[in-house]
């Protein structure tokens, strides 16, 4: 019979290195019409970082997206960053990259404070405008104002700058101290339909509630939260690498290391909760690593809800459940069978 | 666009008409035909919006990957370009008593051969530097490499690897990481020991707080090692040019990093070292080390020619980093309310041979292991431990999944036990702002109720169950 259990997880994860120094530095260069050439050396893998970056960019200058090309990932022409690696690349990039591009506002401020008849504290960028705050009809565009610095003033709007999050070393004794700047939380509740006379486990719905801070592009955070869903999924319930008794691994291979695949995902709702974190760009956070966290343990305790048995180790595989779920009838057996006293 | 589409197709050279072939429906086209895409991008209206921050903006990578036009380390060919294959052992510990490679050497199409001996600095690792490039003297585990070929196509390369004779003599082995903690267990890097990392964390008095509990729970937890398995495998090419400057193009996650073990590897200055990432097919953690890079190097300065490597999917298994299987003792002191009063965790993770990312890993796993709640007396210790199995290393989540999957069964355990929902549980435990976490930072930005509240909110947890 198949029965069905639900189960939550919650669980809390920090951005960026622990204690260790993980730096990013960023260039952000305006050109003469007001488009942007963004210089970082992270890596995408995938998860869209790139367009996460150029949107920091974007933000602080208040130009479009699109206005924005990033350059990427080159050690002879990119500055450092520490890589694409920890959850750290909106956080930790993010901030280096604001930075930068408010270095290369600062310029175009100082150019145009003068042809607006105000001072550069008075301005602000918006709209592919720099403009007088609260007079936005007293404005220039940020093209006419890039091309006047660099080709009248000789002063092109460019900004460098690097950023590392702040922390406190940990005691070796007490293990007492800051290791992080921040951290990330969120909670998966997991919908699972458990035969009980096979042990097959089918992860029905996954409701995913995370937070990462602002969410610079809400799409690719959902993008991220699937993913993460489904290494979560293969984890809690297929995947394994297994050895022989010389230390050989027996199925280093897609036929006998089973994945999940499309056709085992769940039905997803991904909910991104509300919150600003000062310290970080636009108060975002970050959320790669984390969407892959509370998944297998969302299932494993929709798993007890189902069937009533606790799987105490990973993956949750059908010949496991079912063993669980024999064991704990042939308790209930060997009680009904004892004589009463 | 359709219009426009049309005229794409009418200005396209046309062939001379011939009749056509019986067998035409099975003949390969000599050209691919021309792709009937316009040329002309209309950006969605979110890439032009201002402010950027909190568009749902569309990735320019994201148009290449949908014509198939994203080039890949796979796609990419530079002239004269050779293929690189590496030998793996095979054999999880031994001693390497002698490699002959003339057999293979002398095969036509073969180039270059490379022992671990050949590499100036063998040796490479974030925080611990025990990883050769290639096995010289001794053998860590089955996965390593301990010869390479570079060869005019991936065949002769691979067949190479056949005709190169390796003499082990076996050694001890150890597979277990709680056995390797014994001190009669094999070591796996003499002299050191096999415990090459600890952490703790001591807050409170946890004695203090188990016997002011009502109630004790108890129990272990243990996971997997599990591969990221991106859908590119580890690849890269490597040019050592005429003026002794190498271009490295490769799926490397971390060029920085890259650069400074090539560095070091092949004992050249930063300088003449140029790493480029391509767009990388999938990197989970997988990717944020060096590889094959400096073997690639090397057999490009003895060939004087591009040289190119592609892992196989049995590579991706057996010869890079791995997610850490760890066990997990938990032991908690609660209220019959349900509010925890002490815990206590130990942590034992399977390093496998190599370091690696372990000691982050390590770090992690040890500050979560209390799980996203108010705990005053709290006493972790973790431990990671070589064994001679295929290394861990970093992989999304860097310990976190496991603690996790550990903390919140523990805690359906507890809830069920006192007869609390386990929704309401986590409340009453769970952090709030400015709580001191479990090394004593004061937390900011905590919406962990939030999300607890909002889960159940859109899962319906509350509403009555058919």
């Amino acid at each position: 019979m198949k029965r069905r259990g639900r189960g939550l997880a919650c669980m809390w994860y920090p951005i960026g290195f622990t204690v260790a120094a993980n730096p990013s530095a960023a260039i952000v260069k305006v050109n003469e019409d007001g488009t942007v050439t963004l210089l970082t050396g992270t890596v995408e893998t995938g998860q869209g970082s790139l367009t996460v970056l150029a949107q920091i960019a974007a933000e602080e200058l208040g130009v479009a997206t699109d206005d924005v090309h990033v350059v990427s990932a080159d050690t002879d022409t990119t500055p450092m960053d520490t890589g694409a690696i920890a959850s750290r690349t909106t956080y930790v990039t993010g901030n280096a990259i604001r930075l930068a591009a408010a270095n290369a506002k600062a310029i175009l401020f100082e150019v145009a404070a003068p042809m607006l008849g105000v001072k550069p504290e008075q301005l602000e960028a918006r709209d592919r405008k720099i403009q007088v705050q609260g007079y936005p009809q007293r404005n220039l565009g940020i093209g006419e104002v890039a091309n006047h610095a660099q080709v009248r003033m000789g002063q092109p709007p460019l900004g460098s700058a690097s950023w590392n999050p702040p922390t406190v070393p940990l005691d070796p004794e007490t293990g007492q101290g800051k290791p992080f700047s921040t951290y990330v939380y969120a909670t998966q509740i997991a919908e699972v339909e458990v035969d009980d006379e096979t042990g097959e486990v089918a992860v029905l719905r996954i409701v995913a509630s995370h937070d990462c801070g602002t969410p610079i592009n809400p799409m690719l955070v959902e993008g991220q939260v699937e993913g993460g869903i489904s290494m979560g999924v293969g984890f809690a319930l297929q995947e394994e690498i297994l050895f022989d008794a010389a230390g050989r691994q027996v199925n280093p291979n897609l036929t006998n290391y089973i994945m999940p695949t499309t056709l085992d995902m769940p039905e997803i709702e991904v909910n991104i909760v509300q919150s600003y974190d000062p310290t970080g760009p636009f108060g975002a956070k970050g959320v790669g690593e984390p969407t892959s966290v509370p998944t297998a343990a969302a299932i494993a305790n929709a798993i007890y809800d189902a069937v009533g048995v606790r799987v105490t180790s990973l993956p949750m595989t059908s010949e496991k459940v079912l063993a669980a779920i024999r064991e704990k009838r042939a308790q209930g057996a060997a009680q009904l069978a004892a004589p009463r006293t | 666009m359709a219009e426009k589409r049309r005229t794409d197709q009418q200005e396209r050279p046309v062939a001379p008409a011939r009749p056509p072939l019986a067998d035409e429906h099975l003949r390969v086209p000599a050209l691919a035909p021309a792709p009937a895409f316009p040329v002309e991008v209309r950006e969605p209206q979110a890439r032009q919006q201002t402010p950027a921050v909190g568009q749902r903006v569309s990735r320019p990578d994201g148009r290449l990957h949908g014509l198939g036009q994203t080039r890949y380390i796979a796609d990419l060919a530079l002239p004269g370009m050779l293929h690189a294959k590496i030998k793996r052992a095979g054999i999880a510990s031994a001693r390497i008593v002698r490699i002959d490679t003339s057999a293979a050497e002398a095969m036509p199409g073969v180039m270059a051969v490379l022992t671990g001996r050949e590499i100036p600095v063998n040796s490479f690792g974030p925080s611990l530097q025990d990883q050769p490039v290639l096995a010289a003297e001794r053998v860590f585990h089955a996965g390593d490499g301990v010869a390479a070929v570079a060869a005019v196509t991936e065949q002769i390369a691979l067949d190479a690897l056949e005709k190169i004779v390796v003499e082990y003599e076996p050694l001890p082995a150890v597979f277990d990481p709680v056995e390797a903690m014994r001190d009669d267990a094999p070591q796996v890097h003499p002299p050191a020991g096999n415990i090459y990392a600890t952490k703790v964390i001591r807050k409170g008095d946890v004695d203090a707080g188990f016997a002011a509990s009502d109630r004790i729970f108890e129990g272990q937890f243990r996971t997997q090692m599990v591969e990221h398995v991106p859908l590119e495998p580890h690849a890269a090419i490597v040019h050592w040019d005429a003026n002794g400057r190498v271009t490295v193009h490769s799926t490397l996650g971390r060029i920085t990093l890259g650069r400074a073990d090539l560095s070091r590897t092949l004992g050249i200055p930063f300088n003449r070292i140029r790493v480029v990432a391509t767009i990388v097919g999938g990197n989970f953690g997988g990717k944020n080390e060096i590889t094959q890079e400096p073997v690639l190097a090397l057999l490009s300065k003895k060939t004087g020619r591009p040289v190119k490597g592609v892992y196989s999917r049995t590579e991706e298994f057996i010869a890079t980093t791995t997610r850490h299987p760890i066990i997990m003792d938990y032991r908690t002191g609660v209220t019959n309310a349900g509010r925890i009063l002490a815990r206590k965790v130990r942590l034992v993770l399977d390093g496998g041979a190599y370091c690696s990312w372990s000691e982050t890993t390590l770090g992690k796993a040890c500050i979560l292991s209390a799980g996203p709640y108010r705990i005053d007396n709290l006493h972790a210790e973790a431990f990671a431990v070589y064994t001679h199995k295929t290394m861990t290393g970093a992989m999304r989540g860097f310990g976190a999944p496991q603690v996790c999957f550990a903390y919140e069964s523990h805690m359906d355990d507890i809830a069920a036990a006192l007869g609390i929902d386990p929704l309401e549980i986590r409340l009453a435990n769970a952090f709030e702002e400015g709580s001191p976490s479990p090394t004593g930072q004061a937390l900011h930005s905590v919406v962990v109720k939030d999300t607890l509240l909002q889960a159940a909110e859109r899962f319906g947890w509350k509403e009555p169950r058919s």
